[in-house]
């Protein structure tokens, strides 16, 4: 597998984008030769990755190809799992993820993750933005309802709920959850988020809320999506990532991967044949 | 055609039975009929309890009646307890003759009362040795003390030793007036005594005792130099002053009362004279209308729910033990929660899940099987004797030999059920961890909470129902334990209260009583068997409600929970 | 890079059969037109108005050809959102049925002017052969673009897109003999400006082929090689 030069895809993406939004793709996540075993079962081979920053990169391929065992090595979710073991480099900002020094909390801080089912704690609304905070200690109402407000708003979902804050949040739609959750999560101001997925449970129009929302935010955090839907990664992506059988068969800016992919196992999957 | 098809048909038709087995409503009318004994069993039990228990605070016509038997007759006065019919054989064999020709006889038993003169309160009588049966209106009903009902008619009222008022023929009312006026008055009195022998001497006994304690102690540090003595010597005068004070005050309440008393005629026509200061109450039963018989019947079972028990718990009230039973139910429940929480925790969310683990999930499940004794035993051993002993050598060496925490008490029986009743609590508590979604643990998780963040402000809320219900299968088992009480603290009759007012309010080391421990010595250890039924069945209808009333509690508290936190289903 | 057989493979057979479906129809729609050029190239060689009537008749099938392909596409790509080779095959038979309509348009240009042809006296038959020579070319361009489209054979649809250039240098001699031709008699310029029109209809029919062709590469490589010169379209046909 070839590492994919990112300078010639970020050139390449910068013209076909307007010119409003046209940042330096400057790589925020580089894998390097990243493993992932499961005991003796090896989920991931030899990732070698960049993810560019401020934009939406997407993981597609089967159900059990790694894509989200890829997502969950970026904020170390996979810690959590017994027996699990990585290696090779997973670089945030050129520091290595998975250095012994490194704070896994403070990590998780940074690289915030939205999972597929709506995860709203039984709070109320306003708890649950306020919960990062909370878990740093911050306590001022002054700031929390700063924050909170803020957080709705950017997760588009201030106008919906502004007048039931202090209700809880399971009386919420399964779209309005989900964007609940997304505004918990950059509550935190993280510089990465993760969607794992983050669509699969919804209906249609939240789909599209969802996805405006990626589009909104990727102007301010690094985006990785794990989709099974194409057509989602093709809508909101800027870059995709094809995974089969644990290895990064493709990776290629989302126009290319979606008209004119490189490999026939990519071309197979996206277009629905017999791989 | 036709012919053909209706043979068909008809060869294939089923044996009937074949056919209703297998439409599956025999299963159907199993579970109907299982759910039908079940109720009935729930049901019958409650009515059982409630008709035989309650039905003893009704205050009951008495029967005047002449029994003729062998050209002896006698006189008797009773309330009717039950009617049973008995096979004449049984009675020709107990050496009785019977008139009657059936091969069954009627025979009743009849609560006389009056056990300092007739020796037994309850006797059988033969129905067809009753002559006429008479409702008399003047016939009385006094609660004594002492020896049980009083069943006669009132005859006169003295007081103060004074010549006795005696009923005259227009005088009878006024007469039972002047009785009711002295029984009022004796009762106010024995409360005030009451008051200053529990209240306040019993302050000044604990004082006393804290100051022994003290100079013991001193002793024991030899700390005990002459300013010390002499300041405890003062401090023990003063007690004792007040003590004094309170003797005198005592004496003269008694001296007011003593000579009270009131003449009575019983059934066979003998009269005597009886102290009005052992009087409970009296009441003409017969005259009473419905509304009176009512006024007094709550007015007993009042008594019986807030007095203490008097005649070897035979008469009067079972607070002492309702109050015992619930104090030592939520003692139980504050040292187990905690306790089985943060052991199923740790099964739950910290330990690896490897055989170890497996290993004393199956102990902590099995040990929910121990029967309940052996805890009692395990107690004893353990709690009281080793815990308890250590403690005391420790932190109550004053008190030697005289053991403070090295006996059974109330701190022992809340720990040893507490220990009972953990495996439900940890089973329950790890059955609420293990359901609480992934996804929310990942998603605090990943807000950069550590794992005890996410356990603290997300997993046990959550979990709390599930807590609740391991709390209320324990409270239900707990309160209703029996056996490894009498082994770690209850008793049968406790002087004080294990919560008063004399600091530290909350008296661990006190023994206690129990409600389950009230039926059985009441039940089966009382001298007086006939008189203590009813009230067995009392108690045990109270321990049902009480239980009751402490699992509505917990349930509706669990509810509450579980509606806030209501998991996460679409 | 798509092999022949590739939409027979998908996981639904319903969207095999739809894709196959469409093909056929253009397939048969590109013989269609091919007939129409060489009969309505004959008709004017022939000057046969019965001919050429017929061809401007058969116009009206070609159109309707047109609109069905057209929907059918329009219907898989709403219904099945095509990606990759399937969207290149879809948007590809999408532009080869625009650039077969218009030669079939061209094809009835040519079939009026050998209505009027038919009418004039038979003048010098000697000019038809630019006429037949570049509809000689022309007409193995449109078989070979439409032969490339079923065989999804690259090689082939260089071969006429490069083939292109040739017809147009072709062209531009005949014009210029043609324009001679006038000058010298000034007779002969109406029908040969009926000639003239003819010769830019093949010209054009030729241009559409190499459409054709270029859509062709398009839908094998993904390439896109409309604009670029022989050369380069040769490299980078190569380089992939």
């Amino acid at each position: 597998m070839q590492t994919h030069a990112i300078d010639i895809q970020a050139l390449k993406r910068d013209q076909a984008q307007s010119p409003g939004q046209a940042s330096p793709a400057e790589t925020s996540l580089r894998m390097e030769n990243l493993n992932l075993f499961y005991n003796t079962t090896q989920a991931l081979f030899d990732i070698n990755l960049e993810i560019p920053r401020q934009r939406v990169t997407a993981f597609i391929g089967p159900s059990g190809c790694g894509k989200s065992s890829l997502l969950r090595c970026i904020n170390r979710m996979n810690d959590l799992v017994d027996g699990c073991r990585v290696d090779g480099r997973l670089l945030l900002e050129n520091e290595d993820v998975y250095d012994r020094r490194v704070d896994v909390a403070a990590l998780r801080r940074r690289v915030g993750m939205v999972f597929q089912k709506p995860n709203p704690f039984p709070k109320s609304i306003y708890e649950n933005v306020a919960y990062g905070l909370r878990i740093q200690g911050i306590n001022k109402k002054r700031i929390l309802d700063e924050v909170v407000e803020k957080s709705l708003r950017a997760a588009a979902l201030w106008e919906e709920v502004k007048d039931r804050l202090h209700e809880s949040a399971l009386g919420m739609s399964g779209g309005q959850q989900q964007r609940l959750v997304i505004a918990r999560t950059i509550a935190v101001e993280p510089e990465v988020l993760l969607l794992d997925e983050p669509a699969s449970a919804l209906d249609p129009i939240s789909t599209l809320k969802i996805e405006e929302l990626i589009y909104e935010l990727k102007s301010r955090y690094t985006i990785v999506i794990v989709t099974h839907n194409m057509q989602q990664a093709a809508r909101v992506s800027d870059m995709t990532a094809f995974m089969y059988m644990g290895k990064l068969i493709e990776y290629d800016d989302t126009d290319t991967l979606f008209t004119n992919p490189e490999q026939k196992q990519t071309e197979d999957y996206i277009t629905g044949r017999y791989g | 055609m036709k012919m053909i098809n209706e043979q068909d048909l008809h060869s294939e038709r089923a044996p009937r039975v074949n056919a209703w087995v297998r439409s599956g409503e025999p299963l159907i009318w199993l579970n109907a009929a299982a759910v039908s004994v079940s109720v009935i069993a729930v049901v019958g039990l409650l009515l059982l309890l409630a008709v035989r228990g309650l039905s003893h605070f009704w205050p009951a016509d008495v029967l005047a009646v002449t029994v003729s038997y062998q050209d002896q007759s006698r006189e008797l006065l009773g309330e009717v307890v039950e009617e049973v019919e008995v096979a004449g054989v049984q009675l020709r064999e107990a050496g009785i003759e019977l008139q009657g020709p059936g091969p069954y006889y009627k025979r009743t038993l009849l609560k006389q009362g009056n056990r300092d003169f007739l020796g037994t309160d309850f006797t059988w009588l033969i129905n067809e040795q009753f002559g006429e049966r008479r409702l008399p209106p003047d016939v009385m009903v006094v609660e004594r003390l002492e020896w049980g009902n009083f069943y006669g008619y009132l005859r006169g009222v003295s007081r103060f030793n004074a010549p006795e008022v005696t009923v005259a023929a227009d005088g009878a009312a006024a007469t039972w007036q002047a009785l009711q006026g002295l029984i009022a008055d004796t009762v106010a009195v024995r409360e005030e005594i009451r008051h200053i022998e529990q209240v306040d001497i019993g302050a000044i006994n604990y004082e006393l005792e804290r100051l022994r304690l003290r100079e013991r102690r001193l002793e024991l540090e030899g700390g005990l130099d002459a300013t010390a003595a002499a300041d405890l010597a003062s401090l023990r005068a003063e007690q004792e002053a007040r003590f004094r004070v309170l003797q005198e005050q005592l004496y003269v309440l008694y001296d007011s009362i003593k000579d009270h008393s009131y003449s009575a005629e019983l059934a066979d026509g003998r009269v005597v004279r009886l102290p009005i200061a052992k009087v409970v109450r009296a009441y003409q039963p017969n005259t009473m209308g419905v509304f009176a018989k009512l006024g007094m019947y709550s007015e007993r079972l009042w008594e019986f729910l807030t007095a203490e028990p008097r005649e070897a718990n035979t008469e009067g009230g079972i607070f002492p033990a309702m109050f015992g039973t619930v104090l030592m139910v939520i003692l139980m429940s504050i040292i187990v929660t905690p306790f089985g929480v943060v052991a199923a925790v740790y099964l739950r969310e910290y330990a690896s899940q490897g055989f170890i683990t497996r290993t004393i999930r199956v102990a902590v499940n099995n040990l929910a099987g121990v029967p309940s004794i052996v805890y009692g035993v395990f107690g004893l051993g353990f709690f009281v004797y080793f815990v308890g002993g250590e403690l005391d050598q420790v932190f109550f060496p004053a008190a030697l030999p005289r053991p403070t925490f090295g006996t059974p008490g109330l701190m022992w029986a809340s720990l040893t059920l507490a220990l009972l009743t953990l495996p439900v609590v940890i089973v329950a508590t790890e059955e609420g961890l293990a359901r609480i979604p992934k996804t929310l643990r990942e998603g605090s998780l990943a807000l950069g909470a550590t794992r005890a963040e996410t356990l603290w402000r997300v997993v046990l809320p959550m979990a709390s129902p599930a807590m609740m219900t391991g709390l209320i299968l324990a409270v239900a088992r707990a309160a209703g334990e029996v056996a490894p009480l009498m082994l770690v603290g209850v008793v049968k009759l406790a002087p004080t209260l294990p919560l008063d007012g004399n600091y530290p309010y909350l008296h661990l080391d006190q023994k206690f009583m129990h409600l389950g421990f009230h039926i059985y010595d009441v039940g089966f250890q009382s001298p007086n068997v006939e008189a203590a039924r009813p009230l067995v069945y009392a108690t045990a209808l109270l321990l049902v409600l009480i239980i009751a009333l402490l699992n509505l509690a917990a349930v509706s508290l669990r509810n509450r929970l579980r509606e806030r936190y209501k998991s996460l289903e679409h | 890079m798509l092999q022949q057989d590739s939409y027979k493979q998908h996981i639904s057979a319903q969207f095999n059969a739809e894709l196959e479906s469409v093909k056929n129809h253009l397939l048969e729609m590109g013989g269609l037109v091919e007939q129409q050029i060489g009969k309505a190239v004959d008709a004017l060689l022939n000057r046969d108005s019965g001919l050429a009537e017929e061809v401007i008749a058969g116009d009206e099938q070609v159109n309707d050809f047109e609109i069905s392909v057209d929907e059918e596409c329009f219907r898989i790509l709403a219904r099945r959102q095509p990606a990759a080779s399937d969207l290149r095959l879809v948007l590809a038979i999408s532009k080869v049925t625009t650039d077969l309509e218009r030669i079939g348009d061209e094809a009835s240009k040519i079939a009026r002017q050998a209505v009027k042809a038919s009418e004039e006296a038979a003048s010098s038959s000697g000019s038809f052969t630019e006429i037949r020579h570049i509809s000689n070319h022309v007409g193995e361009m449109l078989r070979h673009a439409l032969d490339a489209f079923a065989r999804l054979d690259v090689d082939m649809a260089v071969e006429t897109v490069i083939a292109d250039r040739s017809v147009d240098s072709e062209y531009a001699t005949a014009m210029r003999s043609l324009v001679t031709f006038m000058m010298e008699d000034p007779r002969t310029i109406g029908p040969v400006l009926g000639q003239m029109w003819a010769l830019r209809s093949l010209e054009r029919v030729g241009d559409h082929a190499c459409n054709i062709a270029e859509s062709v590469i398009y839908l094998v490589r993904g390439l896109d090689v409309r604009h670029v010169e022989p050369d380069e379209l040769i490299n980078q046909v190569e380089d992939k």
